[in-house]
């Protein structure tokens, strides 16, 4: 930072360091044994109004030079931006997570991850591999440094386990995984992950293709969170302002159904993880992008602040290597009006195909889903080989709410009243 | 240059070895990323780093013990080694001495470089932007040009020592089109091993046609119906249906685990017998090249199918421990951060016999795919999905009207079989591949093919 203020110019670091410790099995024995620790350290330079990124994974003193030198030609090779500044934030935040626990012998470690094979193989003769299974812990820390005086630290601990099920009766396969991630050893849901895969490995099997048509359709709250983080740029001032957000001209206007709100909640407390700050160091607090249908506002970083004349929303991202962009905290969607649930209606539990099978300019996404068939309250058939098509604007507003108890996302991110999608597009038998 | 010294690298094999382990490799890997984002006309993110770290393997029977980090200390190294080290529970194993030798192998060409400034760079982007926007519906024109020089060495305690300098360069086009509340998007991502060169050969006009052709062909659209149908998928990025439909389920990675639907079917039909395909990692100057995998073998041409037959696997290392198969000089990964795994090179279907028309002339209803998406797959199961850019209808052996938003899903072995004619425009397009060991480039291709019956997602 001294070499920084020596050349006149204003700048922020990142430096964010990394342990992980992660263990799969094959075979009843451990396949794979992975121990890390790693550190990367990233500068962004306002020199002249331009801006400069570089980053180094070598902190020896000629690679810290070598960072902010070439930062300095970055910022030369651009046109002065006047839109990004370094905040005038000042003054030290932290948000470091403690989470007390006893430490965990490595002989019960490696023995629960040898379970999450072999716990699956013991309970059904029909599985052949458990092809996705592994227990691991990492730990993050992440400082953050302005030449105005601002300084965040951020540290946090999770433990994820994942297992699966690989079934093949008579050469039909399914396969079906799930995972759970905790903050401590104790909390970890051994049972939940491998019934689960197991669970929902049985019924694939027994899939068919529904019948080509239209159905109403319910989310799994991790699919619904997939499908909404997809297209997260409808909620960004920066895609407004680059001009690939569909509802960038819609501020004030009503642009899904008035029984929906959708609120950004960084202290949600069901939350796996509270979030106290943004990447430049503003505080965060609640914020309807939603309400009754009506959008109220887009996230913001200063820099799509500056642009919009409005006041940044505490929603910068940033990662060491990476430029300034813009993202939610956890999604809530609250709603109102509730209807009974329909007598027929696909429960959807898994999406493949999102990543390419979107068009986040338009909405329009076609994806292969498996799910289960409900009739009159009980599930009738398993489906799969069926792709599911839509508009994510479509979608919203052809909805109705089914229920008033939030549902969480796995990784307690994404948060919903359920609700029912009416009339998708369904392409099957 | 040499990354790490090599005493430290010999002292960590040695000490992996005495603490049991059959086999240890050390990878060592230094990169220089550059890149700009060109955007709102302008450019708007120049960046620049280094990515630095040591991974170092060792290799007990059919288990992998793998640790990295960006410290170059000796003490530190050995740690990590030890730490991995005792999980084997053999320690103070004496061990024949390693003579170490420098892996001499033939360099696969790349397209040259030539020094030229971030301006010059610019002002080339610019120009393209220039093109882009000559259409009034053009919103958004975003150029994501990246540069990479990844310089690795690997050492082996069967005393090999290999380096290797891969230069990447790519440059991803994307327009946003919009004409009152319609809008679409296309985009191009060409890449090399090479330098600036391959910039300046790009037929940036024609690239720049295209883009707005497909922006105008998909903008006014209808949307594509569903069902069963025939379809014709044309070449290059159509190619990512034999990557994702076949080529991951031939990785060891899959086929140890039997978590693949073709582990067992070695030397048997797999596909119809119209198709034959290789995965290359030695083609000139193209983006999934290298001279040497991440453990340091050479690479190879390696034909997967050939005339419907299975005839290879794509191998690792572990994956010739695990299933007898020998390697194929496929052990790829990301960076340091991850063991390396079989992948996939420059990986296609071979040419046919048959002109386009001839295959569009075949299909009395159906769907032409003239340019793919991306896709996914389940080895386990072989289910996949594939979204499609740009599409027209065929009725009565004739294209017809453009339609969009079409997905094509089905399983890998099932569309092996259909396809039942094949083309002779080969062509082959850079992309990355995500899988076990990280993101990768690979390059995908095909002439175009004729699949008799697949799954088509639209509007019901």
């Amino acid at each position: 930072m001294n070499n920084v203020s020596d050349l006149k110019a204003d700048a922020d670091l990142i430096l964010s360091t990394a342990k992980s410790l992660k263990m799969s099995s094959q075979n009843g024995s451990i396949a794979e044994y992975k121990v890390s620790s790693s550190q990367i350290l990233g500068i962004r330079v306002i020199k002249d109004g331009a801006v400069g990124i570089s980053y180094t994974e070598a902190l020896d003193d000629d690679s810290l030079k070598l960072m902010v030198k070439q930062a300095i030609e970055n910022s030369q090779a651009n046109e002065p931006n006047p839109l990004e500044k370094i905040l005038d934030l000042t003054g030290a935040v932290s948000d470091e997570a403690s989470y007390p626990e006893s430490a965990t012998d490595i002989k019960l470690k490696t023995q629960k991850a040898l379970e999450l094979e072999s716990a699956v193989k013991a309970l059904d003769s029909r599985v052949v591999a458990v092809p996705y299974n592994s227990y691991s812990e990492n730990e993050y820390m992440s400082h953050y440094l302005s030449s105005k005086g601002r300084s965040t630290t951020y540290s946090d601990k999770i433990y994820s386990i994942t297992s699966s099920a690989l079934l093949d009766d008579k050469g039909k396969k399914a396969n079906y995984y799930d995972y759970h991630i905790a903050h401590t050893f104790a909390e970890l849901q051994w049972n939940k992950v491998v019934e689960n895969s197991l669970f929902h490995a049985r019924n694939i099997l027994e899939e068919k293709a529904l019948p080509t048509g239209k159905y109403h359709v319910r989310f799994s709250p991790d699919s619904l969170k997939s499908l909404i983080e997809c297209f997260s740029n409808f909620y960004s001032a920066k895609s407004a302002m680059d001009k690939v957000n569909p509802w960038a001209n819609n501020l004030g206007a009503q642009v899904i159904s008035k029984d929906l709100s959708i609120v950004d909640s960084p202290d949600y407390a069901q939350s796996f993880r509270i979030s106290k700050f943004d990447s430049e160091g503003v505080l965060q607090k609640p914020m309807a992008i939603i309400q009754d249908g009506v959008l109220q506002s887009f996230l913001h970083n200063s820099v799509t602040a500056n642009y919009f004349k409005t006041q940044t929303t505490g929603h910068a991202s940033r990662g060491a290597s990476s430029s300034l962009n813009v993202s939610g905290t956890h999604f809530l969607i609250q709603g109102k009006n509730q209807k009974p649930l329909p007598s027929k209606y696909m429960e959807v539990i898994q999406m493949d195909g999102l990543h390419s099978g979107a068009n986040r300019v338009t909405g329009n996404f076609s994806v292969a889903v498996k799910g289960y068939l409900w009739e009159n309250g009980q599930k009738t058939m398993t489906f799969g080989n069926i792709t599911l098509s839509g508009n994510l604007m479509e979608l919203l507003n052809n909805v109705e709410v089914v229920g008033d108890k939030v549902e969480s996302s796995t990784d307690l991110s994404f948060f919903s009243v359920p609700l029912v999608f009416n009339e998708l597009s369904i392409a099957g038998a | 240059m040499q990354l790490l010294q090599s005493f430290i690298a010999q002292d960590i094999i040695s000490h992996g070895l005495s603490m049991g382990a059959d086999f240890v490799d050390v990878f060592i890997e230094k990169t220089q990323n550059e890149g700009f984002v060109f955007k709102n006309s302008r450019a708007e993110d120049t960046q620049s780093g280094i990515i630095f770290g040591i991974g170092i393997r060792l290799i007990y029977g059919k288990q992998a013990l793998y640790g990295y980090t960006n410290s170059t200390d000796r003490e530190e190294l050995l740690r990590i080694t030890t730490l991995l080290g005792s999980r084997i529970g053999k320690e103070n194993q004496t061990h024949a001495p390693i003579n170490f030798e420098k892996l001499v192998y033939p360099k696969i060409p790349t397209v040259t470089d030539r020094e030229v400034d971030a301006k010059y760079k610019l002002s080339f982007l610019k120009k393209i932007d220039e093109q882009l926007r000559t259409d009034q519906k053009v919103s958004q024109v975003m150029l994501n040009y990246s540069r990479k020089n990844q310089h690795v060495e690997i050492y082996n305690s069967e005393g090999l020592i290999a380096t290797e300098m891969r230069p990447y360069i790519r440059l991803f086009h994307q327009v946003v089109m919009k004409d009152g509340n319609l809008q679409t998007e296309a985009s191009f991502g060409p890449g090399a091993i090479g330098g600036w060169e391959f910039m300046e050969g790009l037929d940036t006009k024609e690239i720049c046609e295209t883009l707005l052709k497909q922006a105008n062909t998909t903008l006014y659209a209808a949307p594509c119906p569903a069902g069963k149908m025939p379809v014709v998928i044309d070449n290059a990025f159509g190619g990512v249906i034999f990557h994702e439909a076949c080529g991951h389920l031939l990785e060891t990675t899959s086929v140890e685990k039997k978590a693949s639907v073709f582990w067992d079917k070695m030397g048997e039909k797999i596909a119809h017998s119209a198709l034959s395909a290789v995965d290359d990692g030695t083609i000139a100057g193209s983006w999934g090249s290298l001279s040497i995998d991440d453990e340091g073998m050479p690479t190879q041409r390696t034909s997967l199918i050939e005339n419907g037959i299975l005839k290879r696997f794509i191998v690792d290392r572990l994956g010739e421990t695990k299933t007898g198969h020998k390697r194929t000089g496929s052990g790829r990964r990301q960076s340091y951060k991850f063991a390396p795994a079989s992948r996939m090179r420059n990986t296609f279907i071979e040419k046919g016999p048959h002109d386009l028309s001839e295959l569009i002339l075949s299909v009395p209803n159906g769907l032409y795919a003239k340019k793919m998406g991306g896709g996914s797959v389940d080895p386990s199961t072989g289910q996949f999905n594939f979204s499609v850019q740009e599409a027209y209808l065929i009725k009565d052996g004739k294209i017809t009207t453009p339609v969009k938003g079409a997905t094509l899903i089905g399983t890998g072995p099932e569309v092996m079989t259909k396809i039942s004619m094949v083309g002779k425009n080969l062509e082959l397009m850079a992309g990355m591949c995500g899988s076990v060991s990280g993101s990768i480039p690979t390059t995908v291709g095909q002439p175009c093919i004729k699949v008799d019956e697949i799954l088509v997602g639209g509007q019901a």
